[in-house]
Order: C-alpha cells, then sequence, then structure tokens
C-alpha cells in the first residue's frame, strides 16, 4: 500500500510473535495491523503475543479499542497477548480520557512483556499441552 | 553614425558588374580609368584579404572599395589612383568592423523581452476595467472620493484629514476599510455573482480586511465551510494576508488527516511551552475531535491556534457542516456514542482539555472548541 519505511514489523520468534508500531498509524492502517496480526497469529500458531507501541506518541480512544480488539480476538484464538512501551505521557493521557486496555496484559518494555508471557505459558494458564511451551 | 552605417550596410548588396555599371550610370568615365582601376585591384584585394578572413565579406568590401574609387575617380589626380584606393580600401574594412562591433553591442536589444499578446488580451483588460469600475460603483460617495484622491491623485492623509476634519489616522482606517470593501466588490463583479446569502458580504469583507475580531464575530470559518461562493472568493482574499505564524488549519476529510491535525496542534503547540505531557494530552483532545468530524460529519476543518490572551495556551477549533448533535448535553455524557466508540470522543477531549464548549445545530453543523492554557495544573 505505501512505500517507504515499514509503518509496523511482525517478527515471529518461536511460537511468540512480536509486532512492533513504528510510527503514528491512522485508523485505516490501525485496522489494517489488527488484521494482519490476527491473521499471522493463526498462520504461525503462536501462543503468545507482544505489541510493542514504544514508538506511539498518541493512543487515543481508537487506538486503545484496536488493541484491546487484538487482545480479545488472540485470546479467543488461544494467545495471551502483552502490550509492552506505553510511554508515560500517553500514559496518563489515557487516563484522562478514560481509557484502559482492559484485560490485556500490559508491561514495560519487550524483555518485561516476553518475561510476563513465558511466565503465563509455562505456569500452564492457558491450557496447552506442555511440551508446545517454549524453553525460557 | 548613420551615416556610416548606411554606407557600410551597401556592402552587404553584392554588387555583381562594377565597371559595366558604373559605365551605364556614367558614360563619360574615361577607358583608362577602367585600365587604371583593373590594376589596383588586386591590391585593394591583398588589403582586405589581410583584415578580413573571410572570402565573401572580402569580396564585398573589395566590390564596395572599387565603387567609392570609381565614383570619385574624375576628382582624384591620375597618378594618386592607387592611394586613394588603399585608404578607401582600410576605410571601408574600418567601418565594417565598426559596425560589427556596434551590431554586438545591440544584439541584446533584439531580444523581445515582452511576451506576445495573447489574442484576449484586450477583452481581458476590458472585464478587469469593468470590473473594477463596478466595484468603485458600489462604493459610497464618500469612501470613493476620499480612496481616488488618495490612489490616483495621491494626496496624503493628513490633507485629506485637513479636508474632511478628520484625522491621518481615521482616515488611514477609512482607507483601509474602502480598500476591503473595493476587494470584495472586484472579485464578485469580476465573477458577475451576488451572493446567495446576507452573511456573505460581512464575512468576505472581514476577511478582506484582515479583521480576526470582525471574523469572529461573522463566524466566517463555520460561513466558508457552508458557502461554495464564499469559500471560492475568499481564496486570493486570503492569500494576501500574510501566512500567520501562530495560527494552523488542518482540513478533515480521511482518516490520515486525524494523525496529521494532531501533529500539527503538538507541533503549534510545543513552540508555547508546553510540557510533554501537556502536548500528549493536546494531542489526543484533537485526535478525538477530528475523528468525530470524520465519523459523523465527513469533512471539516481544524484550525489550531496560539493564544496570549486572557493567558497563554492554544486553542483548537474542530469545525463540520455534517448532521449536527441534537443533545450536546447527552453527547457530552460518558458511554453516549452513535458509533461503535467507547463513547469518549467528546466527553474524553472534555478532560483532556482546560476549557471545552459545544456548539451544535441540528442540520447546520458543529463547532467544539477547545482550550488548555499554558502552566496550568
Amino acid at each position: 500500500m505505501t512505500s517507504g519505511p515499514k509503518l509496523v514489523s511482525i517478527l515471529r520468534q518461536g511460537s511468540y510473535l512480536i509486532a512492533s508500531i513504528h510510527t503514528a498509524l491512522d485508523d485505516t492502517q490501525m485496522d489494517r495491523f489488527r488484521e494482519d496480526l490476527i491473521e499471522q497469529i493463526g498462520r504461525h500458531r503462536s501462543r503468545g503475543v507482544v505489541i510493542d507501541v514504544a514508538a506511539l506518541d498518541v493512543l487515543d480512544s481508537f487506538g486503545t479499542r484496536t488493541l484491546r480488539t487484538i487482545g480479545e480476538v488472540a485470546r479467543l484464538r488461544g494467545a495471551l497477548t502483552v502490550v509492552v512501551g506505553i510511554q508515560p505521557d500517553v500514559a496518563l493521557a489515557m487516563v484522562a480520557l478514560g481509557m484502559s486496555t482492559g484485560a490485556i496484559a500490559t508491561a514495560l518494555d519487550l524483555e518485561e512483556g516476553l518475561e510476563y508471557l513465558n511466565g503465563r505459558l509455562a505456569g500452564g494458564a492457558v491450557s496447552r499441552p506442555a511440551g508446545r511451551v517454549p524453553p525460557p | 553614425m548613420t551615416g556610416c552605417g548606411a554606407e557600410v550596410s551597401g556592402t552587404q548588396r553584392a554588387y555583381r558588374p562594377p565597371v559595366e555599371a558604373a559605365e551605364t550610370a556614367d558614360p563619360p568615365v574615361a577607358a583608362d580609368v577602367h585600365a587604371a582601376l583593373a590594376a589596383i585591384v588586386p591590391i585593394v584585394r591583398r588589403i582586405v584579404a589581410a583584415r578580413v578572413p573571410d572570402r565573401s565579406t572580402a569580396d564585398d568590401l573589395v566590390q564596395e572599395t572599387l565603387v567609392r574609387v570609381l565614383a570619385a575617380a574624375d576628382r582624384i589626380e591620375p597618378g594618386m589612383l592607387e592611394p586613394y584606393a588603399i585608404v578607401t580600401a582600410r576605410n571601408v574594412v574600418a567601418s565594417l568592423w565598426r559596425e560589427q562591433d556596434r551590431h554586438r553591442r545591440n544584439e541584446h536589444r533584439m531580444v523581445d523581452l515582452l511576451a506576445p499578446e495573447s489574442p484576449d488580451a484586450d477583452l481581458l483588460a476590458r472585464e478587469e476595467q469593468s470590473a473594477v469600475a463596478q466595484a468603485l460603483a458600489r462604493l459610497s460617495d464618500r469612501e470613493r472620493a476620499t480612496l481616488l484622491a488618495h490612489e490616483v491623485s495621491g494626496q496624503d492623509t493628513r490633507s485629506l484629514a485637513a479636508e474632511l476634519g478628520s484625522t491621518a489616522g481615521a482616515v488611514a482606517a477609512q482607507l483601509n476599510r474602502a480598500r476591503a470593501r473595493l476587494r470584495v466588490e472586484y472579485l464578485l463583479a469580476s465573477e458577475r455573482v451576488e451572493p446567495p446569502t446576507d452573511r456573505c458580504r460581512p464575512v468576505l469583507l472581514a476577511l478582506s480586511g484582515g479583521d480576526r475580531r470582525r471574523q469572529r464575530e461573522v463566524d466566517a470559518a463555520r460561513h466558508l465551510l457552508e458557502c461554495d461562493l464564499c469559500a471560492r472568493l475568499s481564496q486570493p482574499l486570503l492569500q494576501r494576508a500574510a501566512t500567520r505564524e501562530d495560527r494552523i488549519r488542518i482540513a478533515i476529510g480521511s482518516d490520515g488527516d486525524i494523525v496529521a491535525a494532531r501533529q500539527a496542534a503538538r507541533e503549534l503547540a510545543s513552540r508555547l511551552g508546553f510540557g510533554r505531557t501537556d502536548l500528549t494530552l493536546i494531542a489526543t483532545a484533537v485526535s478525538e475531535v477530528a475523528r468525530n468530524i470524520v465519523r459523523f460529519a465527513g469533512s471539516g476543518e481544524v484550525v489550531v491556534e496560539l493564544l496570549d490572551h486572557p493567558r497563554r495556551g492554544v486553542q483548537v477549533v474542530a469545525r463540520d457542516t455534517g448532521p449536527g448533535i441534537s443533545d450536546v448535553e447527552q453527547a457530552l455524557t460518558d458511554g453516549y456514542s452513535t458509533y461503535s466508540g467507547l463513547g469518549l470522543g467528546l466527553p474524553g477531549a472534555r478532560r483532556l482539555m482546560d476549557e471545552f464548549a459545544v456548539a451544535s445545530e441540528v442540520g447546520q453543523g458543529t463547532t467544539a472548541t477547545m482550550t488548555k492554557w499554558c502552566g496550568e495544573r
């Protein structure tokens, strides 16, 4: 669709997907990101998803809602989602706006996010055969 | 000078049969002159050829020399024909050089810098004239008289003020108003249109005069969204106003414009010294109101303006000509939403800013005005 640098990247690491948003996305791009990510969760049979939003300077009602939607859909598809890298100012604006990420887990950064996924999935919170859990 | 030019320009004509022609023109020339002339041809040729490299030009000059010598032959003493021919040859060459030099110097004059007149230029000029005349006719007598005295006759404001029993400043202000009116009337006359509504003229006048207070009073920005004619006519009026550093307008028509609007707002507000947190709040609020425009009205505008009074701050006006909101109070209540959002658009934006007001009329559109003051909280 667009030329130039990629707006988002979705990388596969073991049974996890790491999705990074590199720049501000408009609503259409946000929707496309949601569709791509959900499609890849199915294709790669992913168990966990990390969404890195550190590059976003604004998370408004639409952005937050999209993240929640992704989290819900991923959960229904058997994957755990964690949003990482929400900037302090963005977090404050979300509170002032009255938005929350709802049931989606959040973590400070990518490392914490992966740790969270490892801990949750190893602990058997998601019912999967133990053999498919990646080594921590 | 001209004499020289005329003389030498003769060299350009190929003078083919010098002797015969001279004979027919001047029968009494003696045969011995012809013989003497034939005798000096080689030396004339040598002299000219030594100075002029181009063969055909040299030939022309030789012919020219011979013609002159022949014409003067009866005045020359018999023995002096050769020296006379030599001097004449040198003179002819020298005047060629002068001519070339002059040509080189004046070459640039040959370029016609004026664009060729297009066939309709006359007609356009006449239309322009009649539009100006019509516009002038629509001014009041006093306005017209003052304007013409100042602009055409060159009378200064002080002497005008003395005549009118006013002050120079007041006359200048009056002139400004007259010019503003003239611009509007000129545009209307040249487009051959009458404004469709009563509001058009006051709005155009306020824009033409660059009077921001008056523009707010007549709600010029909203009218421009609603009235196609004024939107078109306002272009030249707004262009002449200096682009303002402290104000930015973003047309909202699609998703992408939401991002553009919030980034522009953040950029403008950052000049005022807002902290990162406030900038994020402002950007988020702009995002919400801009999205409301896209979702409910389809198109509109967001105007971000830096304020000095009563305090420093940034004001965001989001305007659309959409369906309007029937119950503004309800729309500002959390959880109310007519689309599948979280219902946080307007109430959310209200919480992010220090001041927030919504004016809406069903069928007319909605205007949300919100302000964040610098150094609050």
